[in-house]
């Protein structure tokens, strides 16, 4: 059983981000509701901020944008829950330092937090599964560790895999800004209201059906 | 702008594929759908130009595969024949022996094109690919240092190497490397800012203060750019 649920609109922001950048290392913010969580709760990822595609280990930009993170999410009562990552190359599924870098801090400053991998291997089968693996932290001493908990629970179970094959064919990836368009062009917000109606819409189709 | 063949006229699909030649953008799937387009409907007005995109969508082609296979296999054969025993032709099938992960085949080519023509830089680079998309980054790292000793003016080839030693957190060697950029081009205001994101990166309170003088020669140089202004 999955400890770890990820949203539709979540899902989408985070496979556009992927797609739109096959070449490159990818990474992004994981945010959830901003309510009490017990031990043994699902961790419920309700939305993401993409952030880079460009220079991911330099530090600067990623205290602005976590920043910047921190006060769009607390005023939607939403909090940081975790980080996703991409690795640059195809058959790179391993965490790496870097993730584990970042991974490690959020999870220092959050109460719950984990660290999802794309699988990029598994990118080929996105029409009947998640190619994402979720892990959560075990502390030892002063370290942490980050243990698989295997895949993400999607928001509508089987029927929401069809929003990734649906992200591909209407080509609604090439829509998606991430920090780094955000810096490159300022008048593009990285909230990306569009794709969240778009994802909105989907959901609401599969709802009716 | 959204470029599509759906909504543009004919000189904008041409001036668009021409300044992504220029830049060295990637968005394959749009050169694919544009080049596609041009080179079957537009091969007479392309004139000349038109070998320069055939090149332009094979590469992209490459990124699209296996489903654009048969586009890539047509580019090559029509570039062969136009221009046989070509370098920039045969660095086209190096290319395609490295999507099919064919990697000593694509290393004996390009050992072959070197050895033939030491002074054509490509191979040397694809090589250092070829180790990185193994995951080889020791191999890749010397063998871009080796050919950074011939050809030190290759500013393209220092950020790459920049690159890799920023994500093997070598961040004192990725300095060196974007000085050697920032010495051949002093005004470019996006070398100073990543000059100084390594400094902030590397920390330590000297490093911090030079990297605040780096980002305000490059806000000095372009105020629009948003992250030294950050």
């Amino acid at each position: 059983m999955s400890e770890v649920q990820i949203s539709l609109c979540a899902y989408a922001k985070l496979l556009s981000h992927v797609v739109q950048y096959p070449y490159a290392a990818v990474n992004g913010i994981l945010l959830t509701k901003d309510e009490k969580q017990g031990e043994d709760e699902l961790l419920n990822i309700v939305d993401c901020v993409p952030l880079f595609h460009y220079n991911i280990p330099l530090a600067p930009m990623l205290t602005v944008a976590l920043t910047q993170i921190e006060e769009y999410a607390s005023n939607r009562d939403m909090k940081i829950c975790g980080y996703y990552h991409a690795n640059e190359y195809h058959s790179d599924n391993d965490v790496g330092p870097i993730a584990t870098r970042i991974a490690d801090k959020i999870a220092e400053n959050c109460d719950s937090s984990c660290l999802i991998m794309v699988e990029n291997e598994e990118l080929n089968h996105i029409a009947t599964s998640l190619p994402l693996t979720a892990f959560l932290p075990v502390w030892t001493n002063d370290r942490i560790d980050w243990k698989s908990c295997g895949k993400p629970a999607l928001q509508f179970g089987q029927k929401g895999y069809g929003i990734g094959p649906e992200i591909i064919k209407k080509q609604i990836y090439r829509s998606l800004i991430d920090m780094d368009s955000h810096y490159d062009d300022i008048s593009l917000h990285w909230d990306n209201a569009a794709l969240n109606e778009v994802v909105k819409l989907y959901a609401e189709g599969l709802m009716g059906s | 702008a959204e470029v599509s063949t759906q909504s543009t006229g004919w000189p904008e699909i041409r001036n668009t594929l021409r300044a992504w030649r220029k830049e060295n953008i990637r968005c394959s799937d749009k050169t694919v759908e544009l080049g596609e387009y041009a080179l079957q409907h537009y091969s007479a007005s392309l004139g000349n130009e038109k070998w320069a995109v055939y090149e332009q969508v094979c590469i992209a082609a490459l990124d699209m595969c296996p489903a654009k296979m048969k586009l890539v296999n047509k580019c090559i054969q029509v570039l062969s024949e136009q221009f046989p025993s070509s370098l920039r032709v045969s660095m086209l099938e190096g290319l395609k022996f490295e999507y099919l992960k064919k990697w000593d085949a694509a290393l004996e080519m390009y050992d072959g094109m070197i050895e033939y023509e030491p002074t054509f830089p490509a191979p040397y680079k694809r090589k250092v690919a070829i180790f990185k998309a193994q995951n080889k980054i020791v191999d890749a790292v010397n063998e871009l240092n080796k050919y950074l000793g011939t050809f030190s003016c290759d500013h393209e080839s220092w950020l790459e190497l920049a690159d890799i030693y920023t994500t093997q957190q070598n961040y004192t060697k990725a300095l060196f490397c974007v000085e050697e950029v920032l010495l051949q081009y002093p005004h470019n205001h996006l070398y100073h800012q990543r000059y100084a994101d390594i400094l902030f990166t590397l920390g330590g309170k000297e490093n911090l203060e030079m990297s605040c003088k780096y980002y305000s020669k490059a806000a000095e140089l372009n105020p629009g750019n948003v992250r030294a202004l950050f």
